[in-house]
């Protein structure tokens, strides 16, 4: 045997001689460019590795390259001198692969994954048992070397099929098959002498490439694909070549060649396009599950010539059509079901147990089907998206492998019944010796058990896929995860692994270059293309709950959502092209490691990367906005200016204001004010204030409401703009909300202090004379101007300095060890959270009811404070120009004043008198709804179920002035009491709906105005 | 720029606690003594506005005016390193430069005389502010130049500039030594009017509590006027922290003192300070070492203590005297959640006794202090209260008054003044109105003071005419 082979394989090595001298002669030169050399000294180990295995003579040599591969970089190998021919032959074939990257495009091309495949398998067939490591898998080294070299896919199927030719035509009749003695040289020895050899060659292609999905090429024998191959590239030299290896033999065999090249002449059977139909033995109406375009029928073209030998009723013959779904004689499918069953017109030729092993066997055919239904695109069955795609591939890949595992037994078949035929024929009776060589069902029975727990496996997973897509898709096979046993995991992690696949890709594009490229929307980020720039960071993309894999906890699906989103916002609102460096590495990792992303221990070398990358970029937008966009510094800006944290800043700003504030809201005008703004930035500690922060400080006017004055409708207000608004807008709302009670509570403190209080200092010494007189009114007043002072100041106090001031506090602690711009962000909104409700925006009505009330009777104060003084001033004027008249009368020696005049004056006092007596019992009545508001107040505070806002209300009646005078203030507090007491307070306007309480209180102190002095 | 603060100084005492108070404003907001801002202030935290104006970039320039009758105190001050800190156009010396001799009567009347020159400086300094606030008053009540023409000058201030609040900071003579003055009762009797009159807050420092504390407290036995007023500056510094570190409350004058004073005449405020650690180099390593470790409830807690308060007021046997009004302002280390704590502990254990009539509760205002001074306390605090209690001083003065004014003594060289000339009334008006406002601190202590009206049982000494303000008022009505 190995002395033929030696032969046959000089002649490969003489035609390729040939061929290589012809190309090297004429453009070594260009080919090197095109090729890099790395890759055809990989190319030429493959080479070797095909020719060499199992070749003693060759050992040496294979050993020389180990060393080189050892020691040596690949560049400078220089192949071995045992091989030169092989090494050239190899050389020009790949340069004019590379050349015309379509040599092969009306060929039957087998994918990249099949041709590794049957190469691999057919070395490690023929290798020698005591080969420490199998020719195949060191072929596969190498090609692992390969692929990680860049070359264009199609180049590189190219070549593998190239490849795959040498392989086989180590076997194969190549070139010179006929000069080859015909069945010695054959491993598979499906060529026999009683054979016409076009007929033997036909088959083993048709075997070959069986699986191909475009069925109706026919398999176009390769010794045509390298003659043309010699040919093209070397048209002129085209007889040369050939007679370089002039004998008789070549002869015959070109004109053979010759034959197969023209289309038109070939035999009907080669072609496949014949009687069409007919080769196909399954029924039409079995189209429907997807079979019809399945590539299956060049095989079973081989397989229907065989029906004239006995073998048509070979049971296992039936059984193997039946592992690829064929029907055959004793199995036809069921029509609905689509399940293998007894042929019943052939069911009696069969015992009980060739029966029940037929049906068994039969049951991998069914799957089989599944899963070719569930790998065909044209069912509608299958998974959809890229990740959907993947696994349709996979399917395929696994069908291509399972067809090799078929062919292979089939060759055995084949072969054996070759033998048999032979010794038949020559009468030898060592047939029925070798008998239990042959297929019978029962070996198949052992043979079978492994593949219909795959196909089962597959076939449920695939069915468990349809429609599904993108990471449900994950989802669905991830839990076929440590169900079952090993075959399930198995299984399962190579879908998962192939499923993966694209989203991983989808995963780094995203986290790196923060791009979506999703076509099907799979990925678990969705971008909303109606969100615009503004709101990028916070509602321009989000997770896809429904595409999140289960394997990705909500906390890493929340990272990566994060880093995509910070590089889009680095991009595109920071616009910064650069982006983080040295990250080649990161998608490398991320992209090469599919399975890791699945695993259940989270610490593959994939979560490293992604957690990596989650922190390099949450740290440079971290960077970013806290250092050149001054984010922290534009946070403390708007708690100082907003939140009235500069409280000088405002008082000046009040002060400057104060005009305005009391106008018409109808005749403000927004330009004014900001004048005034400026001025009470420039004079307060704002001025040492960073000016980018200031320029963000604006002060608006609303439209005014009917009624509304200045303090209504004037606000500050903070715009942020670029990579800052993208962070801030959202917030922006809750600050404008917040500022609004912060600004009346300042307006109350101002009309309380500046106002009202300042005012009766000025006057107490001024109306000095009158003290007596109006005691009862004065005394009335600035008692419950202190009343009101206390409960000002103490919610201020709590308001500034416990709820905003204690919680910044906070926030900026938590900012301090921020490690990412989120870190802030939320800390940032929950200290906004808590302080809305610390402000009694919102949250309890009963409270904000009551604080509207309490406020509203102060203005009622203001109202009947000024009234109320200017009748005594104008008492006191009148008192001074009659004392005045009566002195200079008396200096101009008449006596005193007319008797209309006196009787004027007694008039005028007593009116004075009246209007201080109604002005007393006006007051009393402010006083009294206040008192009503601040109880009903301290009684929502008691019954809160917040301890801070409790203590709030101890606060508030420090000294229990309120609790003395109103029982159901100390009761204990029951449950039944809260009850009770809340229901209580809220009688007086239980039918006023809450809403309408500021309304209710405006009326009031629209009454109270009135009342106050008539 | 904004709520400016003028300050007064009059006399003897008046210029030397403001020295003290001036040396102090300039450490804390490191300013050299020429008034030029050191290189080490880089804080912009601060408000020097409020009591400096600015000449140039780094020059700072107290608001500050001083007046005296005598020039011994200036003079002393001129020639002290700060001579260069204060606007020589802003301090004022009498040309014939003999004082007030101790005589209310003879600064009352010397103020009256300078008026114009000394409101020349006033007002120039008031149009040179952008919102003037108020002006800050420094003197004592018994001599003669810091009461009388003090006295003048918060009348003329009331009138002139109603808006504007006068505050002072008034010494009170030391009870516990036997003075030389023999007029001093006269003499506070008078400013005392004017103080419950004109002004519309009085932070009261009195020199018996001082010395008190400086002895028992600070082991001094005989302390000088300098250690005393190390004191004052004290309190006057801490007081004003919130207008000089502005944060979000209490940043003005009016803001921190409305809500100490519920009615316009009860506006005598105490001050208490802990831990009083007075000059370093005065105290005991040991006694350094013992405050260090106080807490935000400690100091709240011994700032509601007697001994530490400034102003004697004696035994109130009755135990009936009640706080109207407090404001804690706390400096340090301060866990806001403390301040919080304290506050409920306080009112638990009921340490504090206050009026019946209204709500009233402890303010705290936590204050930032000065980068520049090294503090070597953790936690300190200046109590400013409105407590009835600090009656019992205008008792005591009144009784002090009666006595002399029973028997007519020293009152010669008050007649020969203007205001004395025609009758002595003005000596019983004053009276009276320090006697109302005994009532009414009295009457602050009862649930109704609402309804309180001042009893006038004004005691005729001699011959004149004592009408009460009210028969004043009314006398042209025809009754
Ligand atoms: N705490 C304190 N009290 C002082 C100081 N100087 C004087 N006194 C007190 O002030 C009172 C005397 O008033 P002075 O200020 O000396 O008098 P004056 O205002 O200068 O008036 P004449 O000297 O009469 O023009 C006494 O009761 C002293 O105890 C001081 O520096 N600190
Ligand atoms: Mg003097």
């Amino acid at each position: 045997m190995s002395q033929h082979r030696r032969q046959f394989r000089g002649g490969v090595e003489g035609s390729a001689i040939a061929a290589a001298a012809a190309v090297c002669s004429n453009d070594d030169e260009t080919g090197a460019k095109i090729i890099s050399k790395k890759i055809m000294n990989l190319l030429r180990e493959l080479c070797e590795h095909i020719k060499g295995s199992g070749q003693d003579e060759l050992r040496r040599s294979k050993d020389i390259l180990k060393l080189h591969h050892k020691f040596a970089s690949p560049n400078l190998y220089t192949p071995s001198p045992l091989v030169p021919s092989t090494v050239q032959y190899v050389a020009h074939a790949a340069q004019y692969i590379s050349k015309s990257p379509n040599a092969f495009e009306n060929l039957p091309v087998l994918s990249e994954q099949e041709c590794l495949q049957k190469i691999m398998d057919t070395l490690n067939s023929k290798a020698h048992t005591q080969d420490a490591q199998k020719p195949g898998d060191l072929f596969y080294k190498v090609y692992k070397r390969l692929s990680d070299e860049q070359i264009d896919t199609r180049k590189r199927q190219n070549l593998l099929n190239f490849l795959l030719c040498i392989a086989d035509g180590d076997s194969a009749p190549v070139l010179s098959s006929s000069r080859a003695p015909a069945g010695t040289c054959s491993v598979r020895g499906a060529v026999t002498e009683e054979r016409p050899s076009t007929e033997s060659l036909q088959k083993e292609f048709n075997t070959r490439y069986h699986s191909l999905s475009s069925c109706n090429v026919p398999g176009i024998l390769v010794q045509t694909q390298l003659a043309k191959l010699a040919l093209k590239s070397n048209g002129l030299n085209n007889n040369l070549i050939l007679n370089a290896n002039s004998n008789t033999s070549i002869n015959t065999n070109n004109s053979q060649l010759s034959t197969f090249t023209t289309n038109g002449n070939m035999p009907p059977e080669i072609n496949g396009k014949g009687p069409g139909g007919q080769i196909y033995s399954y029924d039409a109406s079995q189209a429907g599950m997807g079979l019809s375009k399945q590539g299956v029928p060049n095989y079973m073209e081989v397989l229907k010539k065989q029906k004239d030998f006995e073998a048509e009723h070979d049971l296992a013959q039936n059984a193997v059509f039946a592992f690829i779904g064929i029907q055959g004689r004793y199995l036809k499918k069921d029509v609905i079901s689509g399940r293998f069953k007894l042929n019943p017109l052939h069911q009696k030729a069969l015992t009980a147990s060739q029966s029940s092993m037929l049906l068994r066997l039969a049951e991998l055919g069914y799957y089989y089907d599944r899963v070719v239904q569930f790998a065909n695109t044209a069912t509608g069955y299958n998974a959809m998206g890229c990740m959907g795609q993947s696994l349709i591939s996979k399917l395929n890949d696994e069908l291509t492998l399972f067809h090799g595992k078929v062919a292979r037994l089939q060759d055995e078949m084949n072969q054996f019944r070759a033998v048999q035929m032979r010794d038949y024929i020559s009468r030898d009776k060592t047939w029925l010796n070798r008998r239990r060589d042959d297929i019978t069902l029962v070996r198949l029975m052992g043979w079978y058990g492994v593949h219909l727990k795959r196909m089962q496996w597959l076939s449920k997973i695939a069915d468990a896929c349809q429609m599904r897509k993108g990471g449900e898709l994950a989802s669905v096979v991830y839990d076929f995860l440590g169900h079952g046993g090993d075959e399930v995991d198995v299984v399962a992690v190579e879908v998962l692994a192939a499923i993966c696949k694209p989203l991983v890709r989808m995963i780094s594009n995203w986290m790196l270059e923060g791009n979506i490229d999703d076509t099907y929307g799979e990925f678990f980020v969705e971008s909303l293309p109606e969100v615009g720039a503004d709101r990028l960071w916070h509602d321009k993309f989000r997770l896809r709950h429904n595409m999140l894999p289960k394997f990705f906890s909500l906390d890493i699906a929340d990272k990566i959502l994060k880093t995509g989103k910070s590089i889009n916002f680095l991009r595109e609102i920071c616009e910064m092209q650069e982006l983080v460096k040295g990250r080649e590495k990161l998608k490398e990792i991320m992209e090469n490691n599919a399975a890791d992303i699945f695993s259940y221990a989270q610490d593959t070398r994939w979560h490293a990367a992604m957690e990596t990358c989650y922190q390099q970029t949450s740290k440079h937008v971290l960077d970013m906005m806290v250092g050149p966009h001054k984010l922290l510094d534009h946070l403390h800006g708007m708690r100082r200016y907003l939140l009235l944290g500069q409280g000088d800043f405002v008082g000046i700003l009040i002060e400057n204001m104060k005009e305005e504030l009391e106008k018409k809201g109808s005749e403000i005008y927004s330009h004014d004010l900001s004048a005034m703004l400026d001025a009470a930035l420039r004079c307060t500690n704002a001025q040492y204030d960073d000016p980018e922060v200031l320029n963000h400080l604006d002060i608006v006017v609303k439209t005014p409401y009917p009624g509304d004055c200045g303090w209504d409708v004037i606000s500050l207000q903070y715009t942020v703009q670029g990579p800052l608004a993208t962070m801030l807008e959202p917030t922006m709302s809750t600050y404008k909300i917040l500022f609004k009670p912060l600004w009346r509570m300042k307006h109350m403190e101002f009309l309380l202090s500046m106002k009202i209080w300042k005012e009766q200092m000025g006057n107490a010494k001024a109306l000095r004379s009158m003290k007596g007189e109006i005691a009862k009114a004065s005394y009335g007043l600035h008692l419950f101007t202190s009343e009101i002072m206390h409960f000002v100041h103490q919610m201020q106090y709590y308001v500034l300095f416990e709820v905003i001031e204690c919680n910044w506090v906070d926030l900026q602690k938590q900012m301090q060890k921020a490690t990412a711009l989120d870190d802030i962000l939320d800390a940032h909104e929950k200290f906004l959270r808590t302080i809305t409700v610390g402000c009694f925006i919102k949250t309890m009505t009963d409270m904000e009811r009551n604080l509207e009330m309490v406020y509203g009777n102060i203005i009622s104060l203001e109202n009947w404070q000024s009234h109320f003084y200017e009748e005594c001033f104008k008492e006191l004027h009148a008192r001074e120009v009659h004392a005045k008249r009566i002195a200079d009368s008396e200096r101009a020696g008449r006596f005193g004043v007319t008797a209309e005049q006196q009787m004027d004056r007694d008039q005028g006092y007593k009116n004075f008198q009246q209007k201080v007596n109604s002005a007393c019992r006006n007051l009393e009545t402010i006083a009294s709804s206040y008192e009503k508001a601040v109880r009903g107040f301290l009684l929502a505070l008691n019954s809160s179920n917040d301890p801070n806002l409790q203590l709030f209300g101890t606060r508030l009646d420090f000294n229990e002035y309120y609790k003395k005078r109103d029982t159901s203030l100390s009761v204990p507090l029951t449950f039944e009491h809260m009850r009770m007491s809340v229901a209580s307070t809220t009688r007086g306007y239980k039918t006023l709906p809450p809403k309408s309480a500021q309304a209710q209180s405006e009326t009031q102190s629209q009454s109270n105005k009135h009342l106050i002095v008539d | 720029m904004p709520s400016e603060i003028i300050t007064l100084q009059l006399g003897q005492c008046g210029n030397q606690i403001g020295f003290e108070f001036w040396k102090r404003l300039c450490q804390e907001h490191g300013i050299s003594p020429s008034g030029v801002l050191e290189d080490f202030a880089t804080d912009t935290n601060d408000r020097k506005d409020v009591f400096f104006y600015q000449a140039d970039d780094d020059h700072y320039i107290p608001r500050a005016v001083l007046l005296d009758l005598e020039p011994r105190v200036i003079n002393t001050i001129m020639g002290s390193a700060y001579s260069k800190l204060y606007n020589p156009e802003n301090v004022y010396l009498s040309k014939h430069g003999g004082g007030a001799g101790n005589n209310w009567a003879s600064g009352y009347s010397q103020g009256d005389k300078l008026q114009e020159e000394i409101f020349d400086i006033l007002d120039r300094e008031a149009d040179g502010s952008d919102s003037l606030e108020g002006f800050v008053l420094c003197h004592s009540i018994a001599g003669g130049t810091g009461s009388g023409m003090g006295s003048f000058i918060m009348e003329r201030l009331a009138d002139r500039y109603p808006k504007k609040l006068i505050q002072t900071y008034s010494v009170f003579p030391n009870q516990d030594e036997i003075s030389d003055v023999v007029v001093q009762p006269y003499n506070s009797m008078l400013t005392l009017r004017r103080l419950t009159t004109a002004a519309d807050s009085v932070v009261v420092l009195d020199n018996t509590a001082l010395n008190r504390i400086a002895a028992d407290r600070l082991h001094i036995p005989n302390p000088t006027f300098t250690q005393i007023n190390t004191l004052v500056s004290t309190i006057m510094s801490v007081s004003t922290t919130t207008l000089r570190y502005p944060s979000y409350m209490n940043n003005n004058l009016i803001g921190l003192t409305a809500p100490l004073i519920p009615t316009p005449q009860l506006h005598f405020l105490m001050t208490g300070y802990t831990p009083l650690t007075g000059d370093p180099d005065i105290n005991s390593h040991q006694h350094t070492v013992n405050v260090r470790k106080t807490t935000v409830l400690d100091v709240m807690r011994r700032l509601l203590q007697p001994k530490n308060m400034m102003v004697s007021t004696g035994l109130d046997k009755t135990n009936h005297h009640c706080y109207i009004s407090i404001l804690n302002i706390i400096q340090g280390e301060v866990d806001p959640t403390q301040v919080h704590k304290s506050l409920q502990r306080i009112r638990e254990r009921k340490l504090a006794q206050f009026i019946p009539w209204g709500p009233t509760s402890i303010q705290v205002a936590l204050s930032r202090s000065s980068p520049y001074i090294q503090s070597n306390s953790r936690v300190s605090g200046l109590m400013l209260a409105n407590h009835t209690s600090i009656c019992s001083l205008f008792e005591r003065a009144l009784n002090q008054y009666d006595k002399l004014r029973k028997r007519g003594a020293f009152l010669d060289q008050f007649r020969r003044e203007d205001i004395f000339k025609d009758d002595l009334s003005e000596l019983d008006e004053s009276r009276d109105v320090v006697d109302c406002l005994v009532q009414e601190y009295e009457a602050a202590t009862r649930m109704d003071y609402l309804q309180f009206t001042a009893k006038r049982h004004t005691k005729t000494y001699g011959a004149g005419d004592n009408k009460s303000e009210e028969s004043k008022s009314t006398e042209n009505l025809p009754v």
